[in-house]
This record gives C-alpha cells, structure tokens and sequence, in this order.
C-alpha cells in the first residue's frame, strides 16, 4: 500500500514538473499592431494593419486578424530577438481583432479600433506636421498622416478619397509604400504633391491613370489644396462594380443544368419501375439510392471557377487599371478552400462583405495565397480583384460628315482584331499595325449583341469612342480554366 | 383497392408530389441565380413543402388505408409515398443553410408517422366494426389532420439561411 502510495506522488511529482518545465518553455509572445492612415478609414472600405511580432524564443505563430466577417491568417516562424513585420490588408471593420498563437497555447489578443469617417477623408502626409493639421478642404475629414501612416497594399488605399504629400514624405516612403502609392495612381486616385523634382513628377505622370485628372503636382500645400478643391469637380470614370462585372461574365448554370438532367432522370426511372414492379423493398430502397448517389454527385464533380476580367485605359496612358471577379460556384456543403491567382491576390477580397471568408496569408508574398469559405449547391461565391498593368496601345479617331469614322493605330504597339464602340453602335475592328488606318464605313456599325458590348457601350462617354479587344489572361489565369478578360481603350480626354 | 393498388397509387402520388415541387424548387433557383439572389431561400422552401405536403398526403392516406387494408398495407403505402422525394430532399438541403440534424428529425417524423397513422386507422376500424363507417370516419380525420397542418404550417418552416 505504501509502496504504491509513493509511486503516487513520485508520478504526480513528476507530472507537476514536467508542466513547470513547459509553461517556462513556452515562448513570451510580443505582438502590436497598428493601423493605416492613422487608424482612419470610411465604412464598407479597406485598410491595412501594420503587425509586428517577436517572441523571445523560437517559436511557430499562428496569426489571425479578424474584421467583420473576413478573417485573414498567417503562420509565422518566429526567432528570439528578431522582430517580423507584416502588413496586412483588411476589411475597415470598427474593430479589428488581431491575436497570436502558439500551438496549444491561449493566445496573445489585442484590438485594433479604426475610426470610420462619414465625410470623404483626406490624408495630408507633410514634414510640417503643423501644417499637415490647420490646411484640408471643406467637406472633407483632414487626417494628418507621418510617412509610416501609408500603407505597404494599394487596396488599402480604398480607406481615403484624396491624399496630399510632398517631397519630403514622398522621399520617406520606403519601396513598397512607392509602389502602393504608383499603383493607387494608376487607379485614378486624386493625389496631389508638393514641391517635387522633376525625377518624381515624372514617375508619377508615367504611373497615373484617368490621363492624370487625377494626380496634382503643385508648388505649394495652398496651391494643392485649391487645385484638388477643383479637381473634386471633374468626374474621374468609376471603377467596375462587382454587379456589373458579374453581367459581363456569362451566365454559368452548368451546375444548376447537370441537377435538373439527375432529377429528371431519376423521376423517369421511378416512374418506370413503378410500371414493372409494386415491390415494397425496390420502391424505396431505389429511392434511398437515389439520394445517396445525388450526394456523390454533388461531391464526385469539383466546380470551375470563372474569372472574368474588365481593364479600362486611356489611349497613350501606360498604364491600365483593372476590376476582376472570380465566381466558384457551390456544389456540396463543405468548406471549400481555393488558391488565389498569385497575380492578382495581393487586392483579393470577398466581393460581398456579408460573406465571411478566411484569406491565408502568405508571409513569403505579403499577400493571401488560399481563400476558405462555405459553399452549398447553387450558391456562387465571388472574390474581387483590382489593379492595374502596363499598357501601350494608341487610338485616334475621326468622324466624318458622312457617317463614316477614320480610326487610327497611333501607337507603337500593334492591336489583334476587336470592336469599336462609337456613337452608340459596335464595329468590328481589323487588326492594325503602328501608324495603320482603317475606314469604317457609314452603317457597316451594329447595335451591341451581348453583355461585354453593352458594358463597353455603358462606359464609353456618348461623344467619344472606345476599342475593345480581349485580354490575353494565359500568364494570369493559371488557375482558372474559365477566364474571360477584355481591354477597353478611350480616345484621350482633351 | 388491394394492397398492391394502394402501393402503386401512393408511390405515384409521391413521385407526383416530389417532381412538382423538384420543378418549383429548380425554377426559383434558376430564376435566383439569374439575379444574383440568394439560392438558399427557395431551397429552405422547398424543403419546408416537401415535408409540409407528404405529411398532408400521409395524413389522408395513412389513417384511410390503416382502416381499410389494416396496419401493414397502410405502413407500405406511406413509405412509398414518403421515399420519392429523398433525392430531391437531399439536393434541396444541399441548397440550404437548414440544420441537418433538423431536416433528419423532420424526416423520422414523417417515417414514425406512416407507422403511427394505419394503426391509428386500424384502431377505428376495430372500434367501429363498420368498414364504411370506419373508412369515412378514417378520411375526415385525415382531412382534419392534414387542414391542422396546413393551417399550423408557419411552425415547421426551416431557418432560410
């Protein structure tokens, strides 16, 4: 008895030590995270979170940040004394829940509060922080912003509506920042600078979007601020929204068509059986086989995703800027998780907010790698992208009193064949090589036939002309066999 | 009507039942795709008629055949008319956002029902030694039975996502 009561508290000691030794193992987590645009941003928009990490031994951290019902992760390999930095995009929820945590550990959780301004929000990022404080424009919530302020994600520009910078901040911002900022130019952002070298203003021309509406260089913060009041009255073109890029990508009901031809088929079947036999154990054994071979169905055949994407430019701009939407369609109900098209994850987010999602988090990229989500039949679940690329394609155009149109390749770039859009009918558009012409004749144009020529109709001003060709998405569709992309080239505002 | 009859009579009218509401059910999802809608809400309907009309079939047929055929023929008639529309069942709850565990009960209802109702017609048979007056007494109630759950139909609707 006493020889087992010792064995007792021998095992006991030991499982007491043994938990000691663990909890003094386990890693001191240091976590802090900060928000973009100073902790700023509008409702239903995004923004970005700046997460530094550290821990004071080696460690494997699961990172989570949620907003709303969008909830991004990361694994991080952590070493003592080396802090990482991540800069996460995320939805601009009220407050975003950031949490670190080591396996089978409780996890280190903090709370990011972001501001959500009701008024359009300007960011003035200047040296002269005084400054930056007493200047902004009527209408508007001016947030005084330091360099670090800006995000390392061009989608988290989405969080302002207009940001004045100037040379010295300009000159602060570090590689990723610069090609958030070049990118969110290229996206027709207004942006005003002030006091630049002639090197930046033109880098900053050759990247902006909209023919430069959009970008302001100016020579002093009054100056900017005056000129960006004015701007605000030109209408830049508006982004694609997800609605209208879903009318440009065909219907898909391949899904919805294979489960009407089962149950049809199955009906047929039953019917048929019932006219040969009246059998208690065939009537509804046949029935349960039925649905368990529906449910192999549902699971046997994995949906395609369908890409469609839109891109808009200007002629003679080098850039164009591009709205894409990815559709999965559901078939079971499951989780289903996705890779993300790596050239357009790093702007992937759900197309609607309501949808709760999770975005893996790929460290080595800096952006989502996988998407993770519920899916069931019939139930089309959508990832948006944006962005923009280079472009080099010219379009002139003429129209004569005859009704006939000179259009004009006055670019250095030659065009495949597309479509012309032009006082409200489509041409077919030949192939052209740099500096070739072609005659349209009178009434060889045709009202638009389907979605993509509508669409192209809808965002070619009346007075103006536009081309369309289709995208060659080999390079970024990969992963999607249904992919759909089209280029639509304006005539240059005068 | 023989067993057999009764058998065919029932699978049919199951089969009916199902194909009718398998069209409505794919004629609004298709119509909710076409709309970008939500696809859930038509399948949480479909789920809720289905059980809502086979348990008003059950109820009209269980009790009749139960008097007439006695527990066995009643019972088999029931599962026949039940059984047709688990596929469809089972597509629609694919489609929802409805529970499992609440679509599974509601089926056990229904299955627990095609025993319980032919011997609860067997009971009146027995109780009233009568096979008109038992077969009348047997459609009334049914008829009763079937009107209680039409017009309680709100309390068995499904969660719609």
């Amino acid at each position: 008895m006493l020889r087992r009561l010792l064995l007792l508290l021998l095992l006991l000691l030991g499982w007491a030590l043994y938990g000691m030794a663990h909890a003094a193992a386990a890693p001191r987590i240091e976590l802090t995270a900060t928000p973009a645009w100073a902790g700023w941003s509008r409702p239903g928009r995004a923004t970005e979170i700046d997460i530094r990490l550290g821990a004071d031994a080696s460690a494997r951290v699961t990172l989570e940040l949620v907003a709303g019902r969008q909830t991004v992760r990361a694994e991080l390999d952590l070493q003592p004394g080396r802090v990482v930095r991540l800069h996460v995009p995320v939805a601009a929820a009220q407050t975003v829940a950031v949490s670190a945590a080591l396996p089978g550990a409780a996890p280190v959780q903090i709370e990011v509060g972001i501001a959500q301004s009701e008024s359009p929000v300007l960011g003035v990022a200047l040296a002269d922080a005084e400054a930056a404080r007493v200047e902004g424009i009527a209408g508007f919530h001016t947030v005084a912003l330091a360099a670090d302020d800006l995000p390392r994600n061009p989608s988290a520009y989405a969080g302002i509506d207009a940001l004045i910078l100037d040379a010295a901040t300009l000159g602060a911002l570090d590689e990723r920042q610069l090609g958030a900022l070049l990118a969110h130019a290229a996206g027709c952002g207004r942006i005003a600078v002030v006091n630049t070298d002639e090197r930046v203003r033109r880098l900053l021309d050759g990247a902006a979007g909209c023919g430069g509406r959009a970008l302001i260089n100016a020579v002093s913060l009054a100056s900017a601020r005056a000129r960006l009041g004015e701007s605000l009255a030109t209408r830049l073109p508006t982004a694609m929204s997800p609605g209208a890029l879903s009318a440009v990508a065909a219907p898909d009901h391949a899904v919805w068509d294979r489960v009407a031809v089962a149950l049809a088929v199955y009906f047929a079947a039953a019917v048929l059986m019932l006219s040969f036999t009246a059998s208690l154990p065939a009537l509804v054994l046949a029935p349960a086989l039925a649905a368990v071979a529906a449910l192999m169905l549902l699971h046997a055949t994995p949906p395609t995703a369908q890409l469609v994407v839109w891109s808009e430019g200007e002629s003679g701009a080098s850039v164009a800027r591009y709205q894409a939407l990815q559709q999965f369609p559901g078939l079971a109900r499951e989780r289903v998780r996705v890779p993300l098209p790596p050239l357009l994850a790093s702007a992937a987010r759900p197309c609607d907010a309501a949808q709760a999602m999770r975005l893996d988090f790929d460290t080595r990229l800096g952006q989502p790698g996988f998407a993770e989500f519920e899916s069931r039949l019939f139930r089309q679940t959508a990832l948006c992208y944006s962005g923009s690329f280079p472009m080099a394609r010219a379009l002139a155009t003429e129209a004569r009193a005859d009704g006939s149109r000179e259009v004009a390749n006055v670019g250095a770039e030659a065009w495949p064949q597309g479509l012309l859009v032009a006082a409200g009918r489509v041409h077919d558009l030949p192939a052209l090589g740099p500096a070739a012409r072609v005659m349209l004749a009178p009434l060889a144009g045709a009202p638009p036939r389907d979605a993509v020529a509508r669409t192209a109709m809808a965002r070619t001003p009346p007075d103006s002309a536009a081309a369309l060709w289709p995208l060659d998405l080999a390079g970024v569709a990969a992963l999607s066999a249904g992919a759909t992309g089209w280029l639509l080239l304006s005539e240059a505002e005068p | 009507m023989n067993d057999v009859l009764a058998r065919r009579v029932s699978a049919l009218s199951g089969i009916a039942i199902a194909a009718a509401l398998a069209l409505w059910w794919l004629g609004s999802s298709r119509l909710a795709l076409d709309d970008g809608a939500d696809a859930s809400r038509p399948a949480a309907d479909a789920l809720h008629a289905l059980w809502l009309v086979r348990a008003m079939a059950l109820a009209l047929l269980g009790l009749r055949v139960g008097a007439l055929g006695g527990w066995r023929a009643g019972a088999a008639a029931g599962l026949v008319l039940v059984a047709p529309a688990w596929p469809v069942l089972v597509l629609a709850w694919s489609a929802s956002a409805a529970p499992l565990a609440q679509v599974v009960l509601a089926e056990l209802l229904l299955l627990a029902a095609c025993g319980v109702l032919p011997l609860l017609g067997l009971g009146l048979h027995r109780l009233l030694r009568q096979a008109s007056l038992a077969e009348a007494t047997a459609t009334l109630a049914g008829v009763a039975l079937a009107a209680a759950l039409w017009f309680t139909r709100g309390l068995w609707a499904l969660p719609a996502a």
